[in-house]
């Protein structure tokens, strides 16, 4: 039992995030979004840093690495608000394919060639898909319908829905950064309003929220990881914690920006419609719950201190 | 990442499983905060010693079985699922033993440690003072150097345990001229010292559970100071880390009761409201967080790293998640949920637990500010007027 992750662990998330703050900033959301949307030599670098091929085989032109790291690496795009669609293409259909013993699907996600996000049942519409157009509140989100004779695979499932919530996680984090870096800076009567505690608390209940949505992701990640047969449940559990903190953050952090929050052109926006936008993707809130409600009071999860990794 | 246990862990498991079925009440026990219930909750603690069970991560040469942190989960889990009583010696064994432990001398050690263990000397905490709560660094007691004697003056407050514990801990101000957190000393003192009035306080629910101190040229030799004079203030916050973090409310706790609560949903559900459903779900999803969170800060200590600040998201997290799910079981009895006492004679536990649930944001540092420490100590906002 050691719930921590490896140095190593956080040694690839940490060079992730890194090289997106480097490379992708606010400053290229707002050039995006005034553009045509996608930037191939933002895929370029992905591919370059061996990102698509994160959980694909060695064998296959992969790095061979597992869900844990997966959604560490998924946390750090929310924290980015990366609209390329790597965590669908990468960290959701990839395993699905290494499952089903699709070795060429693998190598060219692997290569970065295979781009196309998968579609399931679940979700009526996908980014960047190739069917017709809709418009989706995130700017940066080129919503298709989804193709006809979709799968419902329940891993596809498991695994959409896992990485929305480690995207979310990070969008959270990230929108707490900013309205806290905004309280810092913003002066009214006569102090910056970090200072008072109506928006220190705010803030304040942010950050609890956040740190016990973390944990609970991690642990999905590493149930599903392990093939727990409970790991739908624990699943379910991160989408609802992520999607809550997340909620509450976004709402908080507009609150914390004023008026500014208001406008398109302070950069919460970016943040806050990507996670208004995960929470209705792979299973919305609604239907996690059902899902706990059934595992809960159905009786086919056993609970109390004694069954915490059950 | 490894979320599965050793065999070694298992078997753990399965020894205190063991006995904690063999010796758990099997009758509730009378509650802590009387003179009864309290003697009672006290022979439990002397049960618990005899099986070894005492402190169980504590080194063996102090009453401890020199275990890791995730074996003191495992056996917390275990000691919810069997429903063990409150323990009665919790200021001790989880506050004022690992703080001796990391700032006390051999020879405190040695005198404090294992009777603690043995839940022969059970211990209050004298933190707050009239003048002093939220604001503890506006501290007035004192205790003056005499010879090899401090002595003590002045007035402590909601003291938990002190109407029947034997000894206390607390600050005090050994530097009369000093203001807020300098000069203050942490001081251990038996109980029963002449000079010494204990004034029991009738609580919410009726029973006595806390007291006043009151101090009257009280002497207390030199060798019960912890650290040094003047050190007092980083002291306690070391044991306020070890209250509001890690040790004080295992995630144990509230795991069982999210699973009573899952059980009284399914008595009431005919009458329950469409919200209280959810709300039990996300009962036990919360204790189940904070479990997880538990064992990921366990994980770290036991890789040698430190809790901070961090103590407080926790302290906010399981005091708001206790009132909740008490007040959930509170709308799911309706009309049954003001009785003290249900018509076939026991004890109404789920309002005894929201009366309860209701002070666990109060106490430890009530969580107005405990959210002033996230926000400037985690999130770095700035602070203003606090000395």
């Amino acid at each position: 039992m050691d719930f921590r992750f490896s140095d190593d662990q956080l040694t690839l998330a940490e060079g992730v995030r890194d090289y997106l703050t480097g490379t992708h900033g606010p400053e290229v959301l707002r050039a995006l979004d005034a553009g045509p949307n996608r930037d191939p030599a933002i895929w370029q670098g992905l591919v370059e840093m061996g990102l698509p091929g994160l959980l694909v085989s060695e064998a296959h032109g992969g790095l061979g690495l597992g869900l844990p790291e997966a959604a560490l690496i998924a946390r750090e795009c929310g924290r980015a608000a990366l609209a390329e669609p790597l965590v669908d293409v990468a960290f959701v259909a990839a395993p699905c394919f290494a499952r089903a013993g699709d070795t060429e699907a693998m190598a060219a996600i692997a290569a970065g060639e295979k781009r196309l996000p998968p579609s399931h049942a679940i979700n009526p519409w996908v980014a960047d898909g190739d069917g017709e157009q809709l418009v989706s509140v995130d700017p940066l989100r080129n919503l298709t319908a989804a193709s006809a004779g979709c799968n419902d695979d329940p891993y596809l499932l498991d695994l959409g829905a896992l990485m929305s919530a480690a995207q979310m996680v990070g969008l959270a984090e990230a929108m707490l950064d900013q309205a806290t870096e905004y309280a810092k800076l913003r002066t009214q009567f006569g102090q910056p309003i970090g200072a008072f505690q109506a928006i220190k608390h705010s803030l304040a209940t942010c950050a609890v929220a956040i740190e016990f949505a973390r944990p609970v992701a991690w642990r999905a990640a590493q149930a599903l990881e392990d093939g727990l047969d409970s790991a739908s449940v624990h699943v379910s559990h991160a989408k609802l914690a992520a999607t809550d903190a997340a909620t509450l953050t976004a709402e908080t952090a507009i609150q914390v920006h004023g008026a500014m929050g208001y406008t398109y052109e302070v950069d919460l926006h970016f943040w806050m419609k990507r996670a208004w936008a995960l929470a209705g993707a792979w299973g919305d809130r609604a239907f996690h719950l059902r899902r706990i409600d059934a595992a809960v009071f159905g009786g086919t999860l056993p609970i109390g201190p004694e069954h915490t990794f059950a | 990442m490894v979320l599965a246990y050793t065999p070694e862990q298992q078997a753990f498991r399965a020894e205190i499983r063991g006995w904690m079925e063999a010796h758990v009440p099997t009758e509730p026990l009378v509650t802590l905060e009387c003179r009864e219930g309290f003697d009672q909750h006290v022979a439990w603690e002397r049960e618990l010693a005899a099986g070894n069970w005492g402190m169980v991560t504590w080194p063996t040469e102090y009453g401890g079985r020199g275990l890791d942190l995730i074996e003191w989960l495992i056996f917390e889990e275990e000691y919810f699922r069997a429903g063990g009583p409150n323990r009665a010696n919790q200021n001790g064994i989880f506050l004022l033993g690992p703080t001796i432990m990391e700032f006390g001398c051999d020879e405190q050690k040695a005198r404090f440690l294992a009777p603690m263990a043995r839940g022969e000397v059970i211990w209050a905490q004298a933190w707050s003072e009239p003048g002093a709560g939220s604001d503890m660094a506006a501290i007035s007691s004192k205790a003056i150097r005499d010879g090899d004697h401090y002595v003590l003056s002045g007035q402590k407050t909601w003291s938990s345990r002190a109407a029947f514990a034997d000894w206390g801990f607390g600050i005090f101000r050994t530097n009369p001229d000093s203001k807020r957190h300098k000069g203050l000393t942490f001081i251990l003192f038996d109980l029963n010292t002449p000079g010494i009035t204990r004034r029991p306080i009738r609580q919410l629910h009726g029973d006595t559970g806390f007291a006043e101190l009151f101090f009257d040229e009280v002497r207390v030799p030199v060798e019960n100071r912890l650290a040094g004079e003047g050190e007092g203030w980083n002291v306690a916050m070391a044991t306020a880390g070890f209250e509001r973090g890690l040790m004080l409310r295992s995630p144990g706790r509230f795991q069982a009761t999210a699973k009573r609560l899952v059980e009284l949903y399914r008595q009431h559900e005919a009458q329950a409201s469409p919200s209280a459903r959810e709300a039990v779900l996300q009962a036990w999803g919360a204790a189940q967080a904070y479990a997880y969170n538990t064992y990921g800060v366990a994980s770290k200590i036991m890789a040698g790293g430190k809790i901070g600040a961090e103590a407080s998201l926790n302290k906010i997290f399981w005091s708001e998640l206790d009132r909740a799910m008490n007040r959930t079981a509170m709308q799911l009895l309706g009309a049954a949920a003001e009785l003290r006492r249900f018509a076939d004679g026991r004890v109404n536990q789920w309002l005894e637990g929201y009366i309860f649930s209701l002070s666990g944001l109060i106490y430890a540092g009530s969580n107005e500010v405990q959210r002033n420490i996230v926000a400037e100590r985690l999130l770095g906002l700035p602070r203003v007027g606090a000395g």
